[in-house]
């Protein structure tokens, strides 16, 4: 075939996001999928491209749900990211291998922060080299690589609090948010909140709730029947390069850069889009530190200018490239996977879908999710609508 | 009889049983490729260079200095009881390629604690289990500066 159809996100919904919402796992994910669907003005049957975010093994996951959406065969089998399993929904679309793709999660009770697992009866038996072992979890393995690079590159903790100030300021403008509604806060107020893994504070972490949300994504000729403006997917890639929980690298800022910045040269290539033309961006910032190596990372700024790059005023709302609009996961929602809730995000402002923090006339967005302090996995969308 | 030890502990398997049989000796082994020579921390079944599966385990010197750090004030379960603990990345003395590892430093004054301070390795038999482990002091004394 000769032809490449587009793809386009035809369909987005959020469920209510909060600390403990009493829902069951299943409860949000049929909530999200429907809402999703209903939103696109699409039916169950038509789905023939499956993309859960948090799947088990051997695609048990999938056949679940294939049989749940009424015993179809499903011709894509997709997982990923949000951004990596949109840009992969799309390529699937685009070469023909299905028409319409779900891409979900939803979290309920789940986490990685330490108040999250009971104290054991016996010493549990973890993978070899595991870093439970040595007494680390997520935010202290943050916390290393922050301190590295306020070694490096002489950045404060006044530097990392900035972010978490302009994407609460954000979620201030975002009702749904779960952080909105506690009000702004200072840089003073970051760096004088309770200590988790020196140099991060509380509110340099993100949160963890409960919460699901879906995605829907069409071919060029079913997405302009659909209900909404179609938001199409210029291009995305996604990346892995190292186990980085496990294997520490020095140098760990090299220039070349690791997933972050080959996916994001990428998805700008395919997209045949330049930085400058980014008018809405959704970055995974699961910690302060996360947003301003992303920044540099994907060559928004040089190494070691990300502080100075936020602080020029460039993310906020009002800057020449608002980033995480909706509060970010430091602010507005950390799910299990909340990597898709940055696409939804991107998605909304190119609808013009976002109220008080709506950013004019945008018409080109970007979203990314990582993990793995931006060099183990990555995945990067650029979109746009008409 | 001492309370038994509920922090999580290493699965031990014919991979890695030489470099936990090492720590009991006494000894910090890391794997080296036979065919090109490079080390590899942590450790793979085949060499992350050349892909070789000819891999020795060779005892190497346990000492290195900080590449990062941090003080931990809120421990998962377990660890919880500890804190404030500290968490380093260690670059050991072994080059050129380096050899990053993790673990817990004991021994320092919270003041103290900087990347680049030279650290050794210490082994701590863990009551009740067949589990050594490691963790990290300072090479040489460190006193706390006291704000004198
Ligand atoms: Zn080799």
């Amino acid at each position: 075939m000769s032809t490449t159809r587009r793809a386009a996100v035809v369909g987005v919904y959020t469920t209510e996001q909060g600390k403990r919402l009493g829902r069951t796992k299943v409860s949000l994910e049929l909530e999200a999928i429907k809402g999703a669907l209903a939103d696109a003005g699409l039916a169950h049957t038509d789905v023939d491209g499956l993309s859960p975010l948090l799947a088990e093994p051997w695609s048990k996951t999938h056949m679940y749900w294939a049989e749940q959406l009424g015993e179809r065969p499903i011709t894509y089998i997709g997982t990923g990211q949000g951004e990596g399993a949109v840009a992969k929904a799309a390529a699937a679309i685009s070469a023909g291998t299905c028409n319409v793709a779900l891409a979900w999660v939803a979290n309920a009770g789940g986490g990685n922060a330490p108040g999250s697992k009971a104290v054991p009866t016996a010493a549990p038996r973890l993978p070899d080299f595991h870093w439970e072992i040595q007494g680390a979890y997520m935010t202290p393995l943050y916390a290393l690589w922050a301190q590295r690079y306020m070694h490096e590159f002489g950045a404060s903790s006044e530097d990392l609090a900035q972010v978490a100030v302009i994407h609460r300021d954000h979620a201030v403008l975002n009702p749904d948010s779960v952080m909105g509604r506690k009000g702004p806060v200072t840089i003073e107020d970051v760096v004088n909140s309770r200590m988790v893994a020196d140099p991060l504070h509380l509110l340099d972490c993100s949160i963890e709730n409960d919460g699901g949300y879906a995605l829907v994504l069409a071919a060029e000729d079913i997405a302009k029947d659909c209900r909404k403006t179609p938001v199409w997917v210029l291009g995305g890639a996604e990346a892995t390069a190292t186990d980085v929980y496990q294997t520490f690298n020095n140098p760990w800022f090299p220039e070349e850069g690791k997933s972050v910045r080959r996916c994001t040269d990428m998805a700008f290539d395919i997209a045949g889009v330049s930085r400058s033309e980014i008018d809405v961006a959704n970055l995974y910032d699961c910690f302060t530190i996360t947003m301003l190596r992303n920044l540099e990372e994907m060559g928004f700024c040089k190494i070691g200018e990300g502080a100075e790059y936020v602080r020029e005023g460039h993310t906020r709302l009002g800057g020449s490239m608002p980033c995480n609009t909706d509060g970010g996961l430091l602010s507005n929602s950390h799910n299990g996977n909340p990597s898709g809730m940055n696409v939804i995000e991107v998605v909304r402002q190119l609808r013009g879908e976002c109220g008080e923090r709506q950013v004019a006339d945008a018409r080109i967005g970007l979203a990314l999710g990582q993990g793995g302090s931006v060099h183990g996995l990555a995945s990067t969308v650029v979109l746009a609508h008409d | 009889m001492t309370a038994p030890y509920l922090k999580p502990l290493p699965q031990i398997s014919e991979e890695n049983r030489p470099f936990w049989d090492g720590l009991s000796a006494r000894e910090f082994r890391g794997p080296r490729c036979r065919s090109c020579g490079q080390f590899g921390w942590v450790p793979y079944p085949a060499c992350r260079n050349c892909f070789s599966t000819d891999i020795e385990w060779v005892p190497l010197s346990g000492r290195g200095v900080i590449y990062s750090y941090s003080i931990v004030h809120r421990g998962p379960a377990a660890f919880a009881g500890d804190v404030p603990y500290v968490v380093v990345m260690v670059e050991l003395d072994e080059q050129p390629q380096p050899m990053i590892v993790l673990g817990q430093l004991d021994d320092c004054p919270l003041d103290q604690v900087r990347v680049g301070l030279p650290v050794s390795v210490t082994f701590h038999d863990i009551p009740g289990e067949d589990v050594t482990l490691y963790r990290f002091s300072p090479s040489a004394p460190v006193g706390s500066t006291g704000g004198g």
